[in-house]
């Protein structure tokens, strides 16, 4: 009789032992040497578009998100490509805004390769020569509208 | 105040796109060939306050000028918004050619409401404080058309819509108390410098 209670307090003990394995994962980190691509999102007035929805999507999948999550106070967002190609990380908020950037990851060492480093929103004197094209462009307009009324 | 491209379904541009051809095609049928250089004058400056940056605590913003755009072109609006927007995509990538017609609705239709609304009492009234607070109310009143008409865009894309239209009418307050008193300042300004503009 003492045998058999023996027999199923180990077997108790076990199952509880077992059971603890199952359901208590334990956690940790270490630091990765894999290279990560870090990005700034900003508006045209300069602003950095922080805790913004990110969204990044790898070449070989082009509707479902390979990671997401939101960029920072400063509008930046990282992410670590595991395959070469072309990775697209796309930030928008609720009121309409969007930014997409395009990264090329080559295949030796998944390193950035090419793809747009920056986006085009001009600024110095390049947007005040696209200013002025602008205004030039719509007076043009109103000339030509213009002309042919008089004709 | 823009959409970006890539936002917006295809049945929300379609949409867009149809209201801003509509009120384009009113807009040149109606407009006074004598008043074409005011025109073009009205969309270069609202082509560029798009460059002016208003700082409003943590973020920024920047102007419109939609309903002084409004008032002074009336029927002529549709056009002048159009042309300047398709600029701003083009030469400062602000919006995008696909989501333009959307755009162009968001905005013009607000000013082509204020001129409706506002203009004919704005023009006659007399008093400096009268004109003002009209002015103010007509400032305000654009912005927040606009924001409401973004959302909408937003909000027919989104299941979310009531949120959506609350929360651009939520950000849009600030830069609509700031366009409200431009406005007011503006037309104060043209009534003493060009009062042949706002007939």
């Amino acid at each position: 009789m003492m045998r058999v209670k023996y027999v199923i307090g180990l077997a108790f003990a076990g199952l509880i032992f077992l059971c603890g394995e199952a359901f208590a994962h334990g956690t940790g980190y270490r630091h990765s040497a894999l290279k990560a691509v870090a990005l700034e999102f900003m508006y045209s007035t300069g602003e950095a578009m922080s805790y913004r929805e990110a969204r990044v999507f790898s070449p070989n999948d082009d509707k479902f998100a390979w990671q997401s999550g939101r960029t920072d106070e400063r509008g930046r967002f990282a992410f670590v490509p595991n395959a070469a190609g072309m990775w697209r990380v796309i930030v928008r908020d609720e009121e309409g805004h969007q930014c997409e950037a395009s990264i090329l990851i080559s295949g030796e060492g998944l390193e950035v390769s090419g793809g747009e480093a920056e986006s085009s929103i001009p600024n110095g004197m390049e947007l005040f020569i696209r200013a002025l094209l602008g205004v030039s462009v719509i007076f043009n307009i109103a000339m030509i509208i213009r002309r042919k009324n008089a004709h | 105040m823009h959409i970006s491209e890539g936002i917006l379904s295809g049945g929300t541009l379609i949409a867009g796109w149809a209201g801003s051809v509509a009120g384009i095609s009113y807009g040149l049928k109606h407009t006074d060939p004598e008043k074409i250089v005011r025109t073009a004058f009205t969309s270069s400056v609202f082509f560029l306050a798009s460059l002016v940056n208003v700082r409003i605590g943590p973020s920024s913003t920047h102007l419109t000028l939609l309903a002084p755009m409004g008032i002074i072109l009336g029927d002529a609006v549709f056009p002048a918004v159009f042309v300047a927007l398709l600029l701003q995509a083009v030469l400062f990538h602000f919006g995008g050619l696909v989501v333009l017609g959307a755009n162009t609705f968001a905005m013009a239709f607000p000013a082509l409401m204020t001129h409706v609304i506002f203009g004919r009492a704005i023009c006659e009234s007399s008093g400096k404080f009268r004109t003002m607070t009209l002015s103010f109310m007509a400032g305000t009143f654009t912005v927040m058309a606009g924001a409401c008409i973004a959302g909408t865009f937003l909000g027919m894309t989104d299941k979310n819509f009531l949120g959506a239209v609350k929360l651009l009418l939520i950000a849009h307050v600030p830069l609509a108390v700031i366009e409200g008193v431009v406005t007011a300042f503006l037309v104060i300004w043209l009534k003493r410098v060009m009062p042949e503009s706002l007939q």
